[in-house]
């Protein structure tokens, strides 16, 4: 150890810490009231890859395209109304989230303040990173692999994804989350896919989806089988 | 780690910290409440490195004890818990910091931040006086976010390499990388080439 590494050591033997405060007591009384748990229904549910080549004919065929009814924007994510998703078949597997990170390494690679849930009960998330556009995307996910419960992104870009929803069986309803705007998307059908690149990105049928678009344009899409409320309480605990 | 409850059940043999955690996993928080009470200490200086602050520090500690209970499952027996737990103190300390976007400069003791005066050092000491170590510090403090980071926990906690990498979230070569590039800078500040 170099004289200059010897001197920071000696630093911190001499440093001003506030004492340590009885941190036992305080976390023993929040256990002790127990947590708030998070209403997990079921876990997110994925579709094969390979449907999003059937999603991305589907988007390719003007005839097809026709039957868009209607389709607004919320930051990243461009909302479109259809008559009919294309018929899948469901499986859990890949998330198509892109390599697993530390938290360290995803707000490094990324230009955007990446904002992680504080709320009780939920456990760190695992990490990831991909780069289905040029600014990046980082992605959360609680749960298992096998099983995520919780999926977050968060991505700088307008217009990056689609999302269909089937006119008759789901509902979008607006929300707003600390004054950003939002939607929030119930009901089994409806799908997200990336329509910028290539096909073989996962087409994936999710839970009920938020997203909302922060005041520094950061698209956050917290997707969950859980409730409206559930869901805004993660938001709103995002720091 | 006396604990009578549990000592009354193991004769004569305070509980390991694998027993604890054990324990702790099926929802024994008295076992938890001795683990905290083992680490609440680094767990807060940790906090406080990373956020400057001892109210966020004592917040981040706080809520990361309560989510480390919650995710004690995860944790793989037989693992280092240190790390383990100081890896989700810095976490919340660093959403902390980031989110009030600001982090107050670190200081010394009152005792150790005054000049000695008279004698003068010896060489070997020069960098060891209270003059040099409150320069010393306020280089620390000027340093990038990311490289004082790697500074504080290697050197001011003197955690291992592998230690501050798994606090940290970052691979042992990037902490290397760091801290050398970190002592390269404080050498440049500090104007100090044989050290």
């Amino acid at each position: 150890m170099s004289e200059l590494e010897l001197a920071l050591t000696r630093i911190g033997t001499e440093l001003e810490y506030p004492e340590t405060p009885d941190l036992t007591a305080v976390v023993r009384r929040r256990l002790a009231e127990g947590r708030r748990p998070i209403a997990w229904r079921k876990p997110l549910v994925v579709a094969l890859a390979v449907l999003a080549v059937a999603v991305g004919a589907v988007m390719a065929v003007p005839q097809a395209r026709s039957e868009i009814l209607d389709w607004f924007g919320i930051g990243a994510v461009e909302i479109r109304y259809v008559e009919d998703l294309p018929a899948v078949e469901l499986a859990t597997g890949d998330l198509g989230v892109g390599e697993e990170v530390s938290l360290e390494e995803a707000r490094s690679r990324v230009r955007f303040p990446v904002r992680v849930p504080t709320l009780e009960g939920l456990e760190d998330p695992v990490v990831y990173y991909a780069e289905p556009l040029p600014t990046g995307q980082v992605s959360f996910v609680y749960g298992t692999p096998e099983k995520p419960q919780l999926l977050i992104t968060q991505v700088a870009a307008l217009g990056a994804y689609e999302k269909l929803v089937h006119v008759g069986s789901s509902k979008i309803e607006p929300v707003s989350v600390d004054g950003a705007q939002g939607v929030w998307v119930e009901g089994e059908h409806h799908a997200l896919f990336y329509p910028g690149a290539e096909r073989e990105e996962p087409f994936r049928l999710v839970g009920n989806t938020l997203v909302f678009e922060r005041a520094d344009g950061v698209t956050v899409r917290i997707e969950a089988d859980v409730s409206k409320e559930e869901a805004l309480r993660i938001a709103q605990s995002m720091r | 780690m006396g604990r009578p409850g549990v000592e009354g059940t193991v004769v004569g043999r305070p509980l390991t910290e694998a027993e604890l955690v054990e324990r702790a996993k099926r929802g024994d928080q008295d076992a938890y409440g001795d683990l905290m009470h083992a680490y609440q200490g680094i767990a807060f200086r940790t906090a406080f490195l990373l956020t400057g602050n001892a109210a966020d520090a004592e917040d981040a500690a706080q809520s990361a004890f309560v989510k480390a209970f919650y995710a004690l499952g995860r944790f793989r027996a037989g693992a280092e818990l240190r790390p383990w737990l100081l890896r989700i103190v810095a976490n919340e300390a660093r959403n902390r910091r980031r989110s009030a976007g600001r982090r107050t400069n670190l200081a010394l003791r009152a005792a150790a931040a005054v000049p000695s005066g008279g004698a003068a050092p010896s060489p070997e000491s020069s960098l060891l006086d209270s003059e040099r170590q409150s320069e010393l510090l306020a280089a620390v403090n000027g340093l990038r976010e990311e490289e004082r980071d790697v500074v504080a926990c290697r050197y001011f906690l003197e955690l291992s390499e592998e230690e501050t990498a798994e606090t940290l979230g970052l691979r042992k070569g990037t902490v290397k990388s760091r801290l050398s590039r970190a002592l390269d800078h404080l050498r440049e500040r500090m104007e100090v080439d044989d050290v």
